[in-house]
């Protein structure tokens, strides 16, 4: 999922917005922000926003997915465009219609609310609180030993973040596939957008999600149920699993902190204050960008976005942590090469992907990247005895491209054209294409297109619908998977070769899609034997 | 930059103005999808949402329901401001595109 804590695009906004407006007077009388607070006594605006807009929107009043809403970013604002927004939602985006879900007093409440409360510190949430918010809702002794369900390997299974249209509620949802019928085989109800599903590497029934607003969810695949939950944090994507299935780290955006919890039982077991010094020099309290576990050692590598570092987190004793400083400004995702030893991580700021060796602990190279690198999870192949590692971007350039990078000597090999913004390649050992899909906000951000690993040229676009993104091949690598997303409502399935369309699955507000065969192919697009040492 | 040269879908749409008589499904469609999905979804609205279905509904009273909205003799102030702007070709395209949905 794109964070836009920082970047606010208004163009698409306010011109939905002005149609409305123009459309009829009745919004246009701005009076009510004369005589708006005595309207509005006996609303509790705070507890409205936690409670309707923090999972997007921060609880910290910061930003999450989507823009911060507060005194300084409002400043000036019509309270009637906003109330506007609120009401009939933002189209094209994740911005719900609150009409009718809340009263028209309740609404003119949050506008106030929001234009006069600055961004909040950082709220605590420490080892305790988690500790605390661990839930059991299974005995896991008396689950069956085998799938309740047919299918041939688990790695059939694709898992869907289905993230309900309010980001919470009935509609959020984990949704599992199985990609070879295309049929819903279970979903795991997750009571806010499920954001990031990973899988146990070692013992394959147990999956984890992690929602917009910091819940774990362990969940037995056999049975199709959540056994467990822990809140680790308010917000943040970070979430890993380390090789031996052992250990889980996740991350979090508020507070500023990352803990290693215990895959079985999803007990906290160390937390990690996420501060150090920028590139700039400044020391910084820092946000948790990607967390991975590599089949290439017992270590946890974590990106302290705003310190601009990668600590390397040792799973024995006490967890010590190699810091790796000055990897880049405003780091985000990253994936894996050369059997999980090297490390590919994108700098937003700085428009570079860095290369880390995890042994050595250090870099190896900054990587041009086009701007505002978004690996989404990355992809490499191996063509013609090279293994190319494929780089998405998503910030707004006269020339939007997709970087090639030659990942054993370290340079890129080419910058192919693309339609707009990028945020997430998909790539098969058996399938002829790299998918990427277009998230340029407007109606571009229908379209995948396919890039073919030899030529390395665009070969075809597809139309998907909807907001089109997070391709995935099932684990075969016979069919595609795409998100058509926003209000599109359903994923959409390709044959991977003809590129024809062979089924369409009904869901709210699908995003994140993750096949169990990520277990067996470390990064997208390489082949299973890739990360046996 | 614009890149709408590259969907087949926007050159219909455009291409649609007051003086075609039969509906439209493709401009239907996208405008469903552009404007109308927000609240009403495709096939059905979002789970919890206190707005009517569409789809598979009977397009005469769905054809009815936007010329009322449109006229404001029926009042809502969120269907108002929205049937305001379309003409009656986008009310056609939009009432034979919902209509003809499997909800
Ligand atoms: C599912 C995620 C989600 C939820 C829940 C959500 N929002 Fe939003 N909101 C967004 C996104 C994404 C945008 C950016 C829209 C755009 O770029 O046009 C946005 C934009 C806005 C804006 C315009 C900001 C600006 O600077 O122009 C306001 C105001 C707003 N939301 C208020 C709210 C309020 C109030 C609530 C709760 C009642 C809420 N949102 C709940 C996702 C969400
Ligand atoms: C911002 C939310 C919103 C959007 C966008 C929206 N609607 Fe509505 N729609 C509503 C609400 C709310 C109602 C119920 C109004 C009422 O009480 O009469 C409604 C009612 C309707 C009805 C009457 C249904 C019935 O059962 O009587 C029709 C038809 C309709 N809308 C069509 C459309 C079409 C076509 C579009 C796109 C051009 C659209 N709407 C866009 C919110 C919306």
């Amino acid at each position: 999922m794109k964070i836009i804590k920082k970047t606010i695009n208004q163009t698409i906004l306010s011109s939905a917005i002005s149609l409305l407006l123009t459309a009829s007077n009745l919004y246009a009388a701005d009076h009510e922000a004369k005589d708006t607070q005595k309207a509005h006594e006996g609303v509790n605006a705070h507890k409205l926003f936690e409670e309707n807009c923090a999972s997007c929107h921060g609880s910290d009043h910061g930003g999450f997915i989507a823009p911060a809403l507060n005194a300084a970013t409002l400043k000036g604002r019509s309270p009637t465009a906003l109330r506007t927004i609120i009401m009939t939602g933002s189209f094209d985006t994740l911005m719900p219609p609150f009409y009718g879900k809340l009263s028209d007093t309740e609404i003119r409440a949050l506008v106030q609310h929001l234009q006069t409360t600055p961004k909040l510190p950082n709220p605590a949430w420490t080892i305790n609180d988690m500790k605390a918010s661990l839930k059991i809702y299974a005995d896991e002794s008396k689950l069956p030993t085998k799938p309740t369900y047919q299918l041939g390997s688990l790695d059939d299974l694709i898992g869907v973040a289905a993230r309900g249209k309010y980001g919470r509620g009935e509609g959020s949802k984990a949704v599992f596939i199985n990609s070879k019928t295309h049929q819903k085989i279970g979903e795991i109800k997750t009571g806010t957008a499920a954001h990031i599903i990973d899988y146990n590497p070692v013992n394959q029934r147990w999956a984890y999600i992690k929602t917009d607003t910091a819940e774990i969810f362990k969940v037995d695949l056999y049975t199709m149920q959540a056994v467990r939950s822990i809140k680790t944090g308010y917000n943040g994507p970070g979430l890993g699993v380390s090789r031996d299935g052992k250990y889980i780290m996740a991350g979090s955006f508020v507070p500023h902190n990352a803990v290693i919890l215990d895959a079985n039982t999803l007990e906290p077991l160390k937390t990690f204050e996420l501060e150090g010094v920028d590139p700039d020099g400044k020391m910084v309290s820092s946000d948790s960008g990607m967390i991975i576990g590599t089949p290439f050692a017992d270590i946890f590598a974590i990106a302290l976005e705003n310190a601009g570092q990668v600590w390397v987190v040792d799973l024995k004793g006490d967890f010590p942590v190699t810091k790796i400083t000055d990897v880049g400004r405003h780091l985000h995702d990253a994936f894996l090469t050369h059997k999980g030893r090297k490390l590919m991580i994108a700098a937003y700021d700085d428009s570079k992907v860095t290369a880390i060796d995890l042994q050595e602990r250090k870099i190896i190279k900054k990587l041009d990247a086009g701007c505002v690198p978004h690996l989404g999870g990355g992809a490499a192949v191996k063509v013609d005895g090279r293994t190319l590692g494929f780089g998405t971007n998503f910030g707004s350039c006269d020339k939007t491209v997709v970087s090639v990078w030659d990942l054993d000597k370290m340079e890129v090999v080419k910058q192919i054209p693309v339609l707009g913004g990028t945020e997430s390649p998909a790539a098969h050992a058996n399938a002829p294409y790299v998918a990427v899909d277009i998230i340029s906000k407007d109606r571009r951000a229908r379209a995948v297109q396919l890039i073919d690993k030899k030529t390395l040229e665009v070969v075809k676009t597809l139309d998907v619908g909807g907001h089109a993104y997070f391709p995935e091949y099932s684990a075969d690598g016979k069919f595609l998977y795409i998100s058509a997303g926003y209000s599109g409502d359903e994923v959409v399935v390709y044959d991977s070769v003809s590129l024809k369309k062979v089924a369409s699955i009904p869901m709210e507000s699908p995003a994140g899609i993750f096949s169990h065969g990520r277990v067996k192919y470390m990064t997208r697009g390489l082949l299973p034997d890739e990360m046996v040492k | 930059m614009k890149a709408t040269i590259f969907f087949p879908l926007v050159l219909v749409a455009l291409s649609v103005s007051g003086s075609l008589q039969a509906a439209n499904l493709f401009a239907g469609q996208d405008r469903a999808a552009n404007v109308c999905a927000q609240c009403h979804g495709i096939h059905k609205p979002a789970a919890g949402a206190p707005f009517p279905s569409l789809a598979g509904r009977d397009a005469a009273y769905l054809k009815e329901a936007l010329k009322q909205y449109r006229s404001k003799k029926r009042v809502s102030e969120i269907m108002n401001a929205i049937a305001g702007s379309l003409r009656d070709n986008d009310i056609d395209d939009l009432v034979a595109y919902y209509s003809k949905l499997k909800p």
